[in-house]
């Protein structure tokens, strides 16, 4: 805080202020609209940022991939370590996706380069972005279920130097190229990554060069002070005290006795927080861990600022307590392919046990997981005049799921996951185009919003068939026991569930294909969960019921059953006197266990 | 008969400028708009302008119908056909939340509720082949149940249309037949591209506002018949051409973003006719700044945007100009945040109560204030001295609100508000040029807007852009340039080929199809031949990417079959956009798209008269302006600019006043009055 009590001309500073995110923003831009693969151009499934030598976020770009925030400090602090401050020079591009600092999957690759002002070392500019192939067992998601250990997940990545003072190492970047199923669109990422931390480096010079650095780090850290500041200010009004809530995920090893506790503690005390998630499961056999405080980070900054850039003061008054040896703080070699699958239940979690606190906020669980990724992949050997002849074909999709109640709105429907923002599914045309598939149904899965004064987001269903050979893989994403919950006597959405059915065969089968392979005319289904209920549903305004009934999205029966409304089948008018009495009775017959 | 008038309905003034061709008199009116029936504004602003409807030969309208029958959701009872599978793509859309940590983010709200939402038993795949033929009896018993439904219009999206029309068209002779008083649209008329919720939200807009748009034309049709009006009446474009009624009532989804697109097109053709081809174009009005980059005197032109913002906005992929908007304009607040932050915008006073100087009961400083503040805005010259301006109250807001609590004097808190909207401002200029790969400095700053030329040169120093630009009319632009817009209609087929395997003929066949649409249709609006003119672009990338690159070709690239050729084009369009090519690897082509344009006859401005000597410094009256410096006000010349002449010089610092706008010369800006009127002032040239 030292710096920020020099005294800086509040223009200057305002300026800065609006720049500094500007940069990020517009890597952010380039990289998306030159990337090679979808989990960039479509998922956005990324992040660009700018850190000083300390490894203290600058600034990021808000956008895509929720769970990348403010994740990027442990990486630049390992560089640092590792090369020493005066261990780079201008020109110098760096590559790492290793675990032991990184803590993600291995498609997540960093790439970096070094900014340097007056000779000296000022700053970074960093792009993690998702490759479509990092080698291993498997390519896309599908990785999660099958390995044990980061040798299985692919090349591991440590700190290396790809360029240095401008000079390719060519026979790294051929080894890369060699060991990676889908080399053309990664090395044509890696190319985006590099000329968008390039950009970032014209631009800081710009800014270093109009207003000097003694300017610049005194408004950097003036900025992060009142970052700081305005996070406090909304924590402070949180009454003091220290908030429980626990669930869990599906069991991911033999035992299916044995689910995944996550139980966290959120203590407020003045304008302080901690979230303590030190009693959440051990690190894992299976692939479910990572090193990350992602969870703690977007519960807080949805509460604090979720409309607010991200830099090192937004979460310097959270204080994280986890362990080493804890699920999302594992050590290597722990296998990591499947990290991000916890987070949104953490962040559903951390919400739970704030709800008596922050009764106006606080929603009701979202789908819980990271949506229902379709891959589907194979060889074009021939595959008629279709476009992609003869090349390898890969599709990807996330199909969004339902949200919670809110205490003063339905959940929205069919949505990615906390963890996920400007992801987007993936068109039906755009499906067909590119590889040989045909989408049957894309459709809101009727009946899975959990009941509520305000209802449930819907989940989806989306069935495909594939018309040539290929293999499949549909991600569990392990919330289907522990369905997503309501709140303020809310109740559970629908549990996710994933099908397939082979050619010729009447039935879908539930089951969770991981690199399954499928004859030609096969057809898979993903069935994503509603969001939960939030308040009582018999407190829900009878038309509300009636409309979600016209549109379909409950049945009548469900009216009845679960809110206590009467509709005539006929008019599709509310029988005002059958509902009053019917909702009398179901009240009645609650007696004491009334929610 | 050689009159052209232009009438521009915003949402606060109805303007109107007028050009008679013949003598070269230009004619301006303004009255307010009445949003209960904009035909009592419209009536009022021509009565004002004296104007006798019937000599005109032409009429040029540009209205926020459209948009605003869209935001407030006033529109048609619409119902929507889809593809079996596929009633739920246009409410589950893209399945994205922009706003990413926001646990109380809202999706779009469908205009056609899940209901009247209905699928058709059909399927093409993605080469446009049949599947499932379409059940055209089930097609009928569709059309026949929505007429119990009290539907009024029906928009139709089937999947793939974009590659083969024949199951929408199928689909649309159904209604047709069955339901012949439906509003219809049908995707594949809009635009035929892929992404089919896109493409749906399109359509479906269409439909939405289709019934008030006809209604409104029609009336407004009307009136100027009964007006005894005989010439050619044509309607303003998002995409900055214009078109006949008729092709607007079918795409009225064509006219959404019609509003802020006049000024720019002016600026196109100020540049045009000074001998410039690159312009940036400059607009800063009450609520925002707008910003626009043009490119051989062609605005540049975006394939798709959001109605209602991109976070919960629905998306529309028609063509548009490509505008930047922020929040910084001259009504803009000046506030400083819980931390002690002193911000300005995106909050505004607009137009009413205005700025505290405006007296009329606004009490928050903003950015008006501020320049009154430091003398930059006359206190006795505003809208020609109609509107005297008060000082000590914008003086008194800044103290309290701003200087004060930030520990300044009042000249340095103004000058900080304007230091502040002038780096927002800087920053869209930036985004729209630096960081698309252009340099600002071969580009030229046109300023207009009531706001623009008062802040442009010091926007221009910001980015080191040489030259800025003061056209004539400032104030007036917007209406101004529809006398200009041309007639202009945009075409787009999905053609998706890795280029090595594309066929020429086919290519070549597909433009052919369309310029034959575009010549139609132009044909049907009176354009000849020879008024004619067709611009053809493949959208290309590299393998594995998605978003493409549009490349202007030339005809005979295609007859010539060079593929090295498209393809050295389009590598160097990514290299000055991105800053990098992969020269090696497979491009691919996506769409091909063509523009068919219809010239109009053009208003030439009579010239200013020239000076005999080269300058004449008219110092009648001298006034004292902070510039930089926020302790030391320097003295200052104002001129009256009706009273510059042609080749007239002025040396900053200085002020020019005009009716409804103010430019700002600093000490070492040097002013040219241009024979053909425009103000042309070389930044920073020194004494």
């Amino acid at each position: 805080m030292s710096n920020s009590t020099q005294k800086l001309d509040p223009v200057t500073l305002e300026v800065l202020r609006n720049a500094l995110p500007a940069i990020a923003a517009d890597m952010a831009v380039d990289l998306q609209r030159t990337s090679y693969n979808m989990m960039i151009y479509e998922v956005q499934d990324y992040c660009c940022a700018l850190l000083d030598a300390d490894g203290q976020l600058i600034a990021q770009n808000i956008g895509g991939v929720s769970h990348f925030v403010a994740d990027l400090g442990v990486v630049i602090r390992d560089a640092v370590t590792r090369y020493g401050r005066t261990g780079f020079k201008p020109g110098d591009v760096i590559i790492t996706n290793h675990q032991r600092v990184a803590g993600q999957h291995l498609n997540n690759v960093c790439i970096f380069t070094p900014f340097f002002f007056d000779g000296a070392l000022q700053s970074f500019a960093i792009v993690r972005a998702h490759w479509v192939d990092i080698g291993g067992m498997s390519t896309g998601f599908s990785a999660a279920t099958l390995v044990n250990d980061p040798w299985m997940e692919g090349l591991q990545l440590d700190q290396i130097k790809i360029y240095e003072a401008g000079i390719p190492d060519e026979k790294v970047l051929r080894l890369i190229r060699d060991n990676i199923r889908f080399p053309d669109a990664s090395m044509g990422d890696l190319r985006s990554q590099m000329a968008a931390c390039k950009l970032a480096e014209r631009r800081l010079e710009e800014l270093f060069s109009r207003y000097g650095l003694k300017t610049i780090h005194a408004a950097i850290a003036r900025i992060f002070d009142e970052t700081e500041r305005k996070c406090r200010r909304v924590v402070r009004d949180i009454p003091d005290g220290t908030y429980e809530a626990e669930s869990f995920l599906d069991p991911d090893g033999p035992d299916k006795s044995m689910t995944v506790p996550i139980r966290v503690k959120v203590i407020v005390s003045g304008d302080d927080m901690t979230i303590d998630l030190t009693a959440c499961s051990a690190q894992r056999k299976s692939a479910l861990n990572s090193r990350t405080l992602a969870g703690a980070y977007i519960a807080y900054k949805g509460i604090t600022g979720p409309l607010d850039g991200v830099n090192e003061g937004s979460f310097r008054a959270l204080k994280v307590e986890i362990q080493e040896g804890n699920i999302m703080m594992a050590a290597f070699p722990a296998a990591m392919a499947g990290w991000s699958r916890v987070l949104p239940t953490v962040i559903d979690t951390i919400l739970k046990a704030l709800a008596p606190a922050l009764p106006d906020f606080v929603p009701a669980a979202h789908q819980g997981t990271l949506g229902g990724s379709m891959t589907f992949f194979g060889t074009y050997p021939d595959f008629g005049t279709d476009p992609g002849r003869g090349r390898n074909f890969v599709l990807q999709t996330i199909e969004g799921g339902g949200w919670g109640g809110r205490p003063n709105a339905d959940g929205e429907s069919a949505c990615v996951s906390v963890c996920q923002g400007d992801v987007r599914n993936s068109p039906v045309e755009t499906i067909e185009l590119k590889t040989p598939v045909i989408v049957d149904k894309r459709s809101l899965r009727n009946g899975s919003g959990g009941p509520g004064k305000y209802r449930g987001g819907l989940g989806i269903e989306t069935q495909m068939t594939n018309l040539m050979e290929g293999r499949w893989s549909l991600s569990n994403a392990g919330r289907r026991i522990c369905t997503p919950w309501g709140i303020a006597g809310g109740r559970n959405g629908g549990g996710s569930r994933n099908f397939m059915r082979g050619p010729g065969e009447a039935e879908f089968t539930a089951m969770d294909p991981v690199r399954t392979l499928a004859a030609p005319d096969s057809s898979v289904m993903v069935s994503t969960g509603g969001g939960g209920g939030w308040g009582d549903p018999l407190e829900r305004d009878p038309a509300r019921v009636r409309h979600d009934v016209l549109e379909e999205y409950v049945a009548a029966e469900a009216a009845r059953a679960d809110y206590g409304v009467v509709i005539d089948a006929k008019t599709m008018v509310v029988d005002e006197v059958a509902t009053q009495a019917l909702r009398a009775r179901m009240r009645a017959e609650r007696g004491g266990n009334h929610v | 008969m050689s009159l052209v008038i232009a009438l521009d309905i915003g949402g606060t003034f109805t303007d109107l400028v007028a050009f008679d061709l013949a003598t070269g008199a230009v004619h301006q009116a303004k009255s307010s708009t009445t949003p209960y029936d904009l035909a009592v504004g419209i009536r009022e602003t021509l009565d004002k302008s004296g104007l006798a409807i019937g000599t005109a030969d032409t009429f040029i309208h540009g209205s926020t119908v459209a948009i605003n029958t869209a935001i407030e959701r006033t529109g048609a009872r619409t119902a929507l056909l889809t593809t079996q599978g596929m009633r739920d793509v246009y409410q589950i859309g893209r399945g994205n939340r922009p706003e990413a940590y926001n646990f109380h983010f809202k999706r779009p709200e469908p205009y056609v509720p899940r209901h009247l939402t209905f699928e058709l038993k059909e399927r093409l795949n993605a080469s446009g082949n049949v599947i499932v033929p379409l059940d055209v009896d089930n097609a009928r018993a569709v059309a026949q149940q929505l007429r119990e439904l009290d539907v009024e219009a029906v928009a139709v999206c089937l999947i793939h249309a974009w590659a083969n029309p024949a199951h929408e068209q199928a689909a649309g002779e159904c209604i047709s037949q069955e339901a012949p008083q439906f509003y219809r649209s049908l995707s594949h008329e809009i635009l035929r591209e892929y992404r089919e919720y896109e493409r749906t939200s399109t359509t479906v807009l269409n439909a939405y506002v289709g019934p008030r748009v006809a209604r409104y034309l029609d009336d407004l049709e009307r009136l100027l018949v009964a007006g005894g009006f005989k010439g050619q009446f044509l309607i303003m474009q998002s995409n900055g051409g214009s078109m006949s009624p008729a092709t607007a009532k079918k795409i009225p989804v064509a006219t959404m973003e019609s509003g802020p697109v006049g000024g720019i097109i002016a600026a196109a053709e100020a540049t045009r006719d000074l001998g410039l081809r690159n312009a940036i174009a400059f607009d800063m009005g009450g609520t925002t700044a707008k910003v626009s980059l043009v490119q051989d005197n062609e605005p540049d032109i975006a394939q798709g945007y959001f109605i209602g913002g991109a976070a919960r906005g629905h998306p529309v992929m028609y063509p548009v100009v490509d505008i930047v908007e922020v929040g910084a304009g001259g009504g803009s607040i000046a506030w400083i945040d819980e931390v002690g932050a002193l911000k300005v915008g995106p909050r505004s006073t607009g137009g009413h109560p205005g700025p505290v100087c405006y007296s009329q009961g606004g009490k928050e400083p903003t950015v008006t204030d501020a320049n009154v503040a430091l003398g930059r805005l006359g206190a006795t010259r505003f809208l020609g001295g109609e509107m005297p301006l008060d000082v000590a109250g914008a003086r008194e807001a800044i103290r309290a609100k701003i200087a004060e609590p930030l520990g300044l004097t009042i000249e340095a808190a103004a000058l900080g508000i304007i230091r502040i909207a002038i780096a927002e401002m800087s920053l869209a200029v930036r985004s729209v040029s630096i960081a698309r790969g252009y340099d600002p400095r071969d580009f030229a700053l046109v300023a207009f807007g009531g706001a623009g030329p008062l802040h442009a040169a010091e926007i221009a120093r910001e980015l080191h852009i040489p030259t800025v630009i003061v056209p004539r009319l400032p104030g007036h632009f917007s209406a101004f340039g529809m006398l200009l817009a041309d007639l202009r209609h945009d075409y787009v087929r999905t053609y998706y080929k890795p280029l090595a395997d594309c066929d020429f003929d086919t290519m070549t066949s597909i433009f052919e199809a369309m310029v034959q649409e575009g010549a139609d249709l132009l044909a049907s609006e009176g354009m000849r031949p020879e008024q004619m003119r067709f611009e053809r672009f493949l959208d290309m990338r590299y393998v594995g990417q998605e978003f493409p690159i549009q490349t202007r070709i030339d005809a005979n690239d295609l007859k010539a079959r060079d593929r090295a050729l498209l393809r050295a084009a389009f590598d160097r369009i990514h290299d000055r956009r991105f800053g990098h090519q992969a020269v090696d690897e497979p491009v691919e082509v996506v769409n091909l798209r063509l523009t068919a344009f219809g010239r109009r006859r053009r208003s030439q401005f009579p010239k200013l008269g020239e000076t005999k000597s080269a300058v004449t410094q008219t110092t009648a009256e001298r006034r004292n302006i902070v510039l930089s410096n926020a302790d030391i006000p320097i003295s200052c010349a104002i001129h009256d600019r009706e009273h510059l002449h042609g080749g007239q010089e002025i040396a900053g610092p200085a002020v020019i006043t005009e009716y409804a706008s103010t430019t700002l010369l600093f000490g070492d800006d040097r002013l040219n009055v241009a024979t053909s009127g425009e103000l042309i002032i070389r930044v920073g040239e020194g004494p």
